[in-house]
C-alpha cells in the first residue's frame, strides 16, 4: 500500500504510486506517491522547474511517466515496456480514463473554430457519445454557472483571458469528471482576471469536486485545499493541511519559497 | 472585332468547357487526395517518407508543368510492352489520362506543401485539449486537427485551384479539344487569331471569377472565428 490512511478505506479518486520521469538523463520526477480522496481538493506547490506540472500531466498521461503507475478511481492505467521508458498499453482504457479526467490549461486551448458551446459539448457528444440534446441542456447550465450564459455562440478568440478560462473550466466539468485538473489556471491571466476564475474554481471546490491544483495563488492554496503538497525537484518536500504547512513550514525549502509567495 | 464572328466563336468554344471542367476537377481532386498523403507523409512519416516528399516537391515544382506533360505522353511510350503486360496501356495511350496523370501530380506537389502549412498552423495546445478529453488519434484528426488545418489552408488552396483551370489550356498541347485546344482549331481554320483568343480569355475569366466568389464565400462561412463579433443588428438600428 503507498499510504497508510487508518480513518479513510475510501479508494481514492487519484492515486499515483512510486512516480517517476525522466527527459533523456534528465530526472524531472523522482518517486512521487500521492492520492486524493473523494472531495478532496489538494494544491500543489513548488518554483518552477521542480515538476508539479509534469506530476499533474502524468495524471492523463499528457506525459507519459518512465516508472510508476497511475490509479484513477482504483483502476491502474495499463501500462508496458516500450525501449527504456513506458507506454499506455491499453488505447480505449486510456481514452475511458482521461475522459473521466477533467484538466484546465495555463493559456485555456480552447479549440479555435468551435463556439464556447461547440468546445462544452465536444467530448461528450463524440468522445463519451452520450445524446446531443441531453449535452447541449447540461452545456448551457454549466456555462450559466460559470457566468458565461449570454456567450454560447462566441468563438474563444471573442472573449477575454478569464472568459476563455471559465468555458474551459465549463468544458471540463462537462465531461462528468471523476476529477479536475488544473494546471496554473491562472498564469497567463491578467491581474483583475484573476479573481474571476478563482472564484469559480471556489465554488467547485464547495460543491464538494475533488481537484488537484498546480499554482502560484497562495491565498487559494491555503483557504481552499484540503491538503498542500509542496514540490522541490522532483520530490515531494512536505505535504499538510494548510493551516499547518504555511504557518510552520518545516522545511528550510518551504519557509524560503513561502516568504518569496506572500499570501 | 467583328461581333458575329465572336459569337459563333463563343459557342465553339463553349463546347471545349466540359472537358475543360472535367479535366480541372479530376485533377484537382486526385492531387488534392496525393497532395494530403504527401503532406501527413512530410509531417508524420519517417526519414525515408520525409525525403520522398521532399525529392517528390522539388521535381514536380521545379520543373514546368508543359515539360511534364510531353514527359508523361511520349515518355510513357518507351515502357509500352511493360505497360501492356500490366494492363495500363489502354489507358495510358490516351492523351486525356496523361494529362490528368500531369495535372494531378504536377498540384499534389503544391498541394501538400500548402496543406503542410495547414497543419503546422494547429497548435500544440488544441492538439493536447483534443487528447486530454480522451480522443482517439483518428477522431483528433476528424475534430481538431483537419478542419483547422483546412480552414488555414483555404486561402492558398483556393489560389491553387485556380491555378490549375488555367493549367488545363496546356492540355490542348497533346490533341485534347478543351477550351484552348478548339480556340488554336479555331485559329488554324480562320487565321483571326485574336478574336478567337480574346473570346477563350473571357470564357476562362468568368470561369476563375465564379470559383474565387465561391471560394471566398466559402471563406467567410468557415472562419467566422477569425472575425470581429458583429453588432447586433436590433442594438444599432431601435426602430421600435
Amino acid at each position: 500500500m503507498p499510504e497508510s490512511s487508518p480513518a479513510e478505506d475510501a479508494v481514492p479518486v487519484v492515486a499515483l504510486d512510486n512516480l517517476h520521469k525522466s527527459y533523456g538523463g534528465l530526472e524531472v520526477l523522482k518517486g512521487i506517491s500521492l492520492s486524493a480522496k473523494q472531495g478532496e481538493v489538494v494544491s500543489i506547490l513548488g518554483s518552477s522547474g521542480s515538476g508539479k506540472s509534469t506530476m499533474l500531466r502524468c495524471i492523463n498521461m499528457l506525459e507519459v511517466p518512465s516508472g510508476g503507475t497511475v490509479s484513477i478511481a482504483g483502476e491502474p492505467i495499463a501500462m508496458r515496456r516500450r525501449g527504456t521508458g513506458l507506454e499506455p498499453a491499453d488505447k480505449r482504457q486510456l481514452s475511458r480514463m482521461r475522459s473521466e479526467v477533467g484538466m484546465v490549461f495555463q493559456s485555456f486551448n480552447l479549440w479555435s473554430h468551435m463556439t464556447i458551446l461547440e468546445n462544452v459539448i465536444e467530448a461528450p457528444v463524440h468522445v463519451q457519445r452520450r445524446p446531443r440534446a441531453e449535452c447541449i441542456e447540461e452545456a448551457r447550465a454549466l456555462l450559466a454557472r460559470v457566468g458565461l450564459a449570454d456567450k454560447h455562440d462566441h468563438y474563444p478568440g471573442h472573449l477575454s483571458g478569464g472568459q476563455q478560462q471559465r468555458a474551459a473550466i465549463a468544458r471540463a466539468l462537462a465531461q462528468r469528471p471523476k476529477v479536475m485538473l488544473f494546471d496554473e489556471p491562472t498564469s497567463a491571466l491578467d491581474p483583475e482576471l484573476v479573481g474571476e476564475v478563482l472564484r469559480v474554481m471556489r465554488s467547485l471546490a464547495e460543491e464538494g469536486r475533488t481537484m488537484l491544483v498546480v499554482t502560484h495563488e497562495m491565498a487559494f492554496a491555503r483557504d481552499v485545499s484540503s491538503r498542500v503538497v509542496f514540490l522541490h525537484q522532483g520530490c515531494i518536500e512536505e505535504e499538510g493541511c494548510p493551516q499547518e504547512v504555511f504557518a510552520r513550514p518545516a522545511s528550510q525549502r518551504l519557509k524560503q519559497f513561502l516568504s518569496g509567495h506572500q499570501a | 472585332m467583328d461581333p458575329i464572328f465572336m459569337w459563333e466563336t463563343f459557342k465553339v468554344l463553349l463546347g471545349g468547357l466540359p472537358l475543360t471542367l472535367n479535366l480541372a476537377a479530376t485533377s484537382v481532386l486526385i492531387g488534392g487526395v496525393l497532395g494530403l498523403l504527401l503532406a501527413l507523409g512530410a509531417l508524420a512519416g519517417g526519414r525515408p517518407a520525409r525525403a520522398f516528399v521532399a525529392a517528390y516537391v522539388f521535381v514536380f515544382r521545379g520543373s514546368p508543368l508543359l515539360v511534364q506533360i510531353f514527359l508523361i505522353y511520349y515518355g510513357l511510350g518507351q515502357f509500352r510492352p511493360a505497360l501492356q503486360a500490366m494492363g495500363l496501356w489502354g489507358i495510358l495511350r490516351e492523351p486525356y489520362w496523361c494529362a490528368i496523370i500531369a495535372l494531378s501530380l504536377n498540384t499534389a506537389a503544391y498541394s501538400s506543401e500548402i496543406l503542410r502549412g495547414g497543419f503546422r498552423a494547429v497548435t500544440i495546445q488544441q492538439i493536447e485539449a483534443g487528447r486530454a478529453c480522451g480522443m482517439s488519434g483518428l477522431l483528433l484528426m476528424r475534430r481538431i486537427v483537419m478542419p483547422i488545418a483546412l480552414r488555414h489552408a483555404l486561402p492558398a488552396y483556393g489560389n491553387e485551384i485556380i491555378l490549375m483551370v488555367k493549367a488545363t489550356a496546356l492540355a490542348s498541347i497533346i490533341t485534347l479539344m478543351e477550351v484552348t485546344g478548339l480556340a488554336g482549331k479555331l485559329i488554324a481554320e480562320t487565321f483571326r487569331a485574336v478574336e478567337v483568343f480574346v473570346v477563350a480569355g473571357a470564357i476562362y475569366l468568368s470561369l476563375n471569377f465564379a470559383l474565387s466568389w465561391a471560394l471566398s464565400r466559402l471563406e467567410h462561412r468557415l472562419t467566422p472565428h477569425l472575425r470581429p463579433r458583429p453588432v447586433p443588428f436590433a442594438k444599432v438600428s431601435p426602430h421600435a
